[in-house]
């Protein structure tokens, strides 16, 4: 306001003392004034730059280290001296290399984190830690589409379904980033609803949204249900992690619910979302997991960018299970079974969830009769 | 009661309006560059493309005794602004609203002189979207705030054609911006987690200033606009840093 009445007292000053020659001077003086300020706000704005590295390969290199050392939030959780990587991979590094050495240099040292959310991706390659593709399969799509469907399956949102012999429901769903409709899957769980028991197949599925993971469990339970917690960080340090906050999936109102006894089947290839939705089934009271331990992968992955171009994904952002432990290396099973390798025809992970859904529908069945 | 308080408002500057002598109402285009900073989404700088649409109404309020006029600026802008290393795209789509009423002094230099400055408020709100992040694919931004604006325009003829030659620069001081925390996905916000969303804003972590200067051209019942509006916007909160800078040349016509 100090300016204003100054600028006021003055202009008055200047109309009535000044010749018009004079006044126009001024005119002009303001309006060099006000050009000054706004080529200066256009400089200010032009010289912060904010890119703190150069975009040569040793800049990269530091530009990679330095996204994972502020964003990645498992250092302490894998006990990884990120620092030490840093002076053992740098050396390694120099200007005159070529784009493929210093990504492969790159690749290696973010397997360091052995972490199959994290990847360095260039328009040659990606980096990967998948370590699932070296544990036993135990699934063969083939196999079960053969011996068990006999080819005669149904499908809709991602989802293959059909009624076994044994009158237990069968769904493989194989990815969580095939979208579900909640139409469809009503559709789906009205067919096999006259099941005495259902068999929820998620081996192999690499994961995708976790609303589908919502989406899905919300069918399996009556009321709301503590789902897990998740945090994030809070800032650069490898320990600057928020509060983990509750959160809870509740049943969807008006649609079709499953909620007689469930057999979720797993293995190493089921990661990331898939994972989230072992963790979460595995807590109900009337589910059982039956295979192998899950690949894991509890951290909501990020992307950042490098100077060049490339992309680095990473996890940033972790997610515990209902218990409140994390799942980065993967849920085990309630029941531990691999398939037999020698064995062409049958599945021997769904063999045991049929004779586990046998047992449980028998007990129920008699536990009904004594009543 | 939002309803209401609305009417009110409209009732307001239709009021005011009538009584003014002043009439200026000015459908705008802007294009020009901008360069896109939002440490949310990448630490690189994106530069592009900037496009806005914009209306602006101004009129001297009578009842005042012509000391006072309001102004009304509308708009909406795209940037479309890519890496240095060309293999990524942001899209950044905003909207806004900004009223001000400012103490005029009329021929307060020379003759044809006026200044002006007065309070103003604004609320601008908008996302950018990032084509390939995974979990981080978008950054939302919306602010509300208050501050100061002032301007200075100038009657001339050029080429014997009568010409309003104006500068105006628009400062926010305070006011309220959503920020999520530094790492926090939308996800967990979408999970109910909506702590420490909403941050006070002043000049210790928050700037934010538009400059303007042009020359409406008068023929006849017709107004051409041709100007050169520069916009920046920067904050820095919970370790996140947003930079972004646009340069574009106005061009508008009264309707």
């Amino acid at each position: 306001m100090a300016t204003i009445y100054f600028n006021h007292k003055t202009l008055r000053h200047f109309v009535s003392c000044h010749s018009s020659q004079q006044a126009i001077k001024k005119v002009v003086s303001v309006v060099q004034s006000c050009l000054s300020c706004l080529i200066l706000c256009c400089l200010l704005g032009g010289c912060a730059q904010q890119d703190e590295f150069e975009s040569d390969q040793v800049g990269n290199f530091e530009a990679l280290w330095t996204i994972m050392d502020e964003h990645y939030s498992f250092f302490d959780y894998k006990q990884v001296d990120w620092n030490e990587v840093h002076s053992r991979y740098r050396t390694r590094v120099s200007n005159e290399m070529t784009d493929r050495e210093l990504f492969d240099i790159c690749g290696d040292m973010l397997k360091e984190l052995r972490d199959g959310h994290t990847n360095l991706i260039a328009s040659h390659d990606v980096s990967r830690y998948w370590i699932w593709e070296q544990w036993p399969v135990n699934y063969d799509e083939r196999l079960i589409n053969e011996h068990y469907l006999n080819f005669d399956y149904k499908m809709a949102s991602g989802i293959t379904y059909q009624i076994l012999p044994q009158n237990f429901g069968y769904m493989h769903y194989s990815s969580f980033s095939s979208v579900i409709g909640e139409g469809n899957l009503d559709l789906i769980l009205s067919y096999l609803s006259t099941a005495d028991g259902l068999i929820i197949d998620v081996r192999d599925n690499g994961g995708g949204y976790l609303t589908n993971v919502e989406k899905l469990v919300s069918r399996f339970i009556e009321q709301k249900t503590l789902a897990g917690y998740i945090c994030h960080k809070t800032g650069k340090g490898h320990n600057d992690l928020s509060e983990p906050y509750a959160y809870y999936f509740e049943p969807t109102r008006n649609h079709i619910h499953y909620l007689k006894p469930v057999v979720v089947l797993a293995n190493r290839g089921a990661f990331s979302a898939s994972n989230n939705f072992v963790s979460i089934m595995k807590s109900l009271g009337n589910v059982t997991v039956v295979g192998d331990t899950t690949g894991g992968g509890c951290g909501l992955p990020f992307t950042s960018e490098l100077p060049n171009g490339w992309r680095v994904r990473f996890s940033s952002c972790p997610i515990m299970d209902p218990q409140g432990r994390l799942t980065e290396f993967g849920v085990a099973p309630d029941v531990r079974v691999d398939m037999d390798r020698n064995d062409p025809t049958h599945d021997a992970i769904l063999d045991a969830a049929i004779s586990i859904l046998t047992q449980k529908t028998d007990i129920t069945t008699n536990n009904n009769n004594n009543h | 009661m939002t309803l209401r308080v609305l009417v009110i408002l409209y009732c307001l500057l239709i009021s005011v309006g009538a009584a003014g002598q002043e009439n200026v109402s000015m459908f705008t285009v802007d294009a020009g560059y901008a360069s896109v900073h939002d440490s949310y989404l990448t630490p690189i700088t994106y530069g592009g493309t900037d496009l806005a649409l914009g209306y602006e109404a101004m009129r001297s309020m009578k009842r005042y005794s012509d000391k006072w006029l309001w102004q009304l600026q509308v708009g909406a802008d795209y940037n479309y602004v890519e890496n240095d290393a060309k293999n990524n795209q942001l899209h950044k789509l905003m909207g806004d609203i900004t009223f001000d009423m400012q103490r005029q002094w009329r021929g307060a230099i020379a003759q044809r002189v006026n200044l002006s400055v007065g309070p103003m408020t604004q609320l601008r709100a908008g996302i950018i979207y990032d084509e390939v992040n995974s979990n981080n694919p978008v950054s939302v931004r919306a602010h509300w705030n208050v501050g100061v604006t002032g301007m200075a325009t100038f009657d001339t003829r050029m080429w014997r054609i009568p010409v309003t030659l104006r500068y105006q620069a628009q400062l926010p001081a305070l006011g309220v911006f959503f920020a999520p925390e530094y790492d926090e996905s939308y996800y967990e916000i979408y999970l109910g987690n909506r702590k420490n969303l909403a941050h006070l804003g002043w000049w210790g972590n928050r700037f934010d200033m538009t400059n303007y200067v042009g020359a409406d051209l008068h023929l006849g019942k017709t107004t051409l606009r041709v100007g050169y509006r520069a916009r920046l916007e920067h904050w820095n909160v919970n370790y996140l840093k947003v930079h972004d800078v646009g340069h574009s040349l106005v061009l508008g016509i009264n309707l």
